[in-house]
């Protein structure tokens, strides 16, 4: 009963597979902040191949950011996400998390709103809800009340416990799912959610907030050769082969700089360890958001991401603006 | 069992059976484990300056193999690299307990010369910080541990480049200038180490130097494809240039020999910036060249294409096909090369490294092929580096060698332009002694797949391979680590006793990278 989260797509390859090559480093964030093999995907695979458990290697696990960028650079094609969140699995979850379980297995379903005929769902998450003006924005720019459902149970506790390796109950997780299945397209903004709907739902569409709001003409539209688009790291990696080609598109069509590192990878610009994610520790975006914009020529930050917006506000006096807030800002 | 105790810089019996290798005098080339005497004073001595020493299981064994995944050995600890001082601090130390120091960058080795076995593994991928562009004078500063990509990634934000690194995203600088480093460029540029304008070196007893051609030349001239043997390269100034996608052209040959003789004459005038081989399989060899720019593009199809002898794709795929149309017992050849062409040429074009037909990253597209068609947990990869005339004959007895060990394997050929100016840096190294002009360079590097060899096996196909260096007087770029016996039969005793002596002098307790060469 407690196992439904633990029986998500295993791994084809693990890291007994890690030939060492240590392309996975170039696109860390971790490693660009500690400058530590031992916190890094090829530090994590060395070790256990070497003989090292989980728990030796208990900080590495907890310092992952889960941004995947790692996982479309590997030649080996190991599943690196699965493989960390199993490795975080084997660890005591962190005191933050560790009630959660419980208070999930208690938590009602609220319904589906406004309606549940809709043919899509919008997942926002809580940083897309506190910004109502800007959520407004992207479910109307979606569809509109009549097309998209805005989900008041966007698994954002879901989301919290997969991040944490905490164990989803699989009661919980059927609440969470039941409504979705059927609808042709769900739009989420929380990338890991997103990876793990797209295994759960394989016969859905799951799109990303980013890429669900940058395929409209509209927003397209108001893009222009001086900003730089910010793409949300989780999302866009879970999807890479595809979305690729998507943003290639986008910059080809409009002329903007993408935070695409030299081997098409995004720099995420928020890299936050789980103890950051959890709020014990203070969060520190400084050295990512710098790097994204050291030697850039851009007049806007356009961002997919609320957490993105808040990073780059802190270290830009630059514009940030959210991709739903640009179709109607005046640059359109 | 009796271990017989090895002054450092000899080498000692080999204990193992007499003929578990093939082709070279009996002598110990893996090194015994260093059994940790002082090891407790020298921690307690090092923390007391302020140095973190990791010595769990975990931070050990990441550092447990090279690339080469077949020498293993385990430090007893671990130092991050993190600036000069800290590093002069570490050798000061290790000179005075007797610690060794083995130093790793991108752990890129593959005769285990970055892998400790005992003592301090010192990891400098921690000095990884661009210091300074200089956008006007064409110059960088650079920490040394950094990855070439990674100062790519740094240059490219104005619009610069390195010159020439290897085809490897996570070489490191210091370890490349250790050694020399070879690229598709190195025809006409030289090799890596020869971009290095200057470097900081920390000498293995502790001092912080700074040197080049004018400032502390001798030892300039002794760390620059030193091997690690006189110092470690805490930074570095290095030459750049201007960003340019590469205008990219492939052609295919049916004779090895034929395509050397072509890729020579390409680069005796200068008829390419960047120019190689890489072969498929024996009747399947591919000559690669790439421009700059249009200018010179134009140029090479006007004057140069025509003397080739090579086919486009288009023909070289009918010609193979009328080939193996006649041959039908030869069907698995063609298969095999119709599953090369399918899987890997894809991979040489992705579409989001490519753009108006220009392709954007060499080294990143060249080395996630590498990785990914012939990466393994094992990577062998012996190789020959001769003057120019010698340089065929070598690579078909190498070649023949690959035959009859493996079913598969792949030959990289590049050209290495020679500076006179620093013919006191090639002493020693993989710049034959008799090359003039151009130094010329095959990996020979199988294809393992998953398939199962013994260490010997292996180990005897490397012999192989080395005894033709031997017998034409030629050089190897990895002599070093499990290659080591190699180094007095190759360069002759009178050269390697006078680097040694210098060893000596230089690192009294022969604590730095004690293995490696000597």
């Amino acid at each position: 009963m407690f196992g439904l989260a633990n029986r998500t797509q295993q791994p084809e390859k693990d890291y007994a597979s890690c030939s060492g090559c240590g392309l996975c480093l170039l696109v860390c964030p971790v490693w660009r902040r500690s400058r530590d093999f031992g916190l890094t995907p090829l530090g994590r695979a060395r070790a256990l191949q070497h003989g090292a458990v989980a728990a030796d290697i208990a900080e590495s696990i907890q310092s992952c950011t889960l941004c995947a960028a790692c996982e479309p650079v590997c030649p080996e094609d190991i599943a690196l996400v699965a493989m960390t969140l199993d490795l975080r699995r084997q660890l005591a979850p962190p005191a933050a998390v560790q009630n959660v379980p419980a208070r999930m297995e208690d938590q009602a379903a609220p319904p589906l709103a406004p309606r549940s005929s809709a043919a899509a769902v919008l997942l926002p998450g809580q940083g897309l809800r506190a910004r109502p003006g800007t959520l407004a924005r992207a479910a109307t720019l979606l569809g509109g009340a009549g097309n998209l459902a805005l989900a008041e149970d966007d698994g954002s506790d879901i989301a919290l416990a997969l991040e944490a390796g905490a164990t989803v109950p699989a009661q919980r997780l059927e609440r969470f799912l039941r409504p979705l299945r059927g609808l042709k397209t769900i739009v989420a903004a929380d990338g890991l959610l997103l990876r793990q709907l797209q295994q759960w739902l394989p016969g859905s569409k799951i799109a990303s907030l980013g890429v669900a709001l940058s395929s409209l003409s509209a927003v397209r539209r108001a893009l222009g050769a001086s900003d730089l688009y910010v793409i949300e790291s989780r999302a866009y990696h879970a999807d890479y082969q595809r979305l690729v080609k998507h943003y290639d598109t986008l910059r080809a069509d409009r002329g903007c700089a993408f935070n695409l590192d030299l081997q098409r990878i995004a720099i995420p610009a928020t890299a936050r360890s789980l103890a950051q994610r959890l709020g014990l520790a203070e969060i520190d975006d400084q050295v990512q958001t710098r790097w994204i914009l050291q030697g850039r020529n851009v007049t806007r930050i356009v961002v997919e991401s609320m957490d993105d917006a808040a990073a780059f506000a802190q270290v830009s006096a630059l514009p940030v603006v959210h991709l739903a807030d640009l179709a109607d800002d005046g640059t359109s | 069992m009796h271990v017989t105790n090895v002054e450092p810089g000899t080498l000692g019996p080999c204990p193992v059976a007499p003929d578990a290798l093939q082709g070279i005098s009996r002598q110990q080339t893996n090194p015994a484990r260093w059994n940790g005497p002082n090891w407790e004073e020298f921690c307690r001595a090092v923390r007391e300056r302020g140095i973190e020493v990791r010595e769990t299981v975990a931070a050990r064994a990441t550092f447990a193999t090279d690339a080469g995944g077949t020498a293993y050995g385990l430090a007893h600890g671990v130092v991050i690299a993190r600036s000069a001082g800290q590093v002069a601090l570490l050798l000061q130390a290790a000179q005075q307990y007797r610690v060794p120091v083995t130093v790793c960058g991108g752990g890129l080795t593959t005769e285990g010369e970055s892998v400790a076995f005992g003592g301090v593994l010192l990891d400098m991928t921690g000095m990884s910080r661009v210091l300074r562009i200089d956008a006007e004078a064409l110059t960088v500063r650079t920490e040394a541990g950094i990855f070439w990509h990674s100062l790519a990634e740094e240059l490219r934000r104005q619009d610069l480049d390195y010159l020439s690194a290897p085809l490897n995203l996570t070489s490191s600088v210091g370890g490349t200038l250790g050694v020399g480093g070879i690229d598709v460029n190195s025809a006409r540029l030289g090799c890596s180490a020869d971009q290095a304008l200057a470097l900081q070196v920390v000498t293995p007893t502790g001092e912080i130097v700074e040197c080049s051609d004018t400032e502390n030349a001798e030892l300039f001239r002794r760390v620059i494809l030193g091997y690690g043997q006189f110092g470690v390269i805490t930074e570095a100034t290095l030459r750049v240039r201007r960003y340019t996608p590469l205008r990219m052209h492939y052609f295919y040959y049916a004779s090895l020999r034929t395509a050397i003789e072509d890729l020579q004459l390409l680069d005796r005038n200068d008829a390419s910036d960047y120019s190689g081989i890489l072969t498929i399989m024996d009747s399947a060899v591919n000559v690669l060249v790439a421009f700059d720019s249009n200018e010179r593009e134009a140029a090479f199809m006007a004057n140069w294409r025509p003397r080739l002898r090579g086919y486009g794709e288009l023909g070289f795929g009918l010609r193979a096909l009328g080939h193996y149309a006649l041959r039908p017992w030869k069907l698995g050849e063609a298969w095999y090369l119709l599953q090369r062409k399918r899987e890997l040429f894809p991979e040489l074009q992705r579409a989001e490294y490519m753009r108006d037909g220009t392709m954007l990253e060499r080294s990143v597209v060249f080395s996630r092929a590498v990785w990914k068609f012939w990466g393994s947990r094992q990577m062998v990869i012996p190789d020959l580096a001769t003057s120019a005339p010698k340089f065929i004959e070598a690579v078909e007895r190498g070649n023949a060698v690959c035959r009859r060990y493996f079913p598969h394997y792949t030959l990289y050929l590049v050209g290495i332009k020679l500076r006179p100016e620093h013919r006191a840096h090639y002493e020693m190294s993989c710049i034959p002694p008799d090359a003039e002009g151009w130094a010329y360079g095959c990996e020979f590097e199988p294809l393992l797949d998953d398939g199962v060899y013994s260490r010997d096996y292996l180990q005897s196909f490397k012999n192989e391979i080395y005894d033709i260096g031997v017998d034409m007087d030629a050089s190897y770029y990895r002599f070093g680590g499990m290659m080591k016996g190699y180094i007095r039969r190759v360069f002759g005793d009178a050269l390697v006793d006078r680097h040694l002596a210098l060893k000596r002098a230089a690192d009294p307790a022969m604590i730095l990278n004690r293995h490696v060469i000597f």
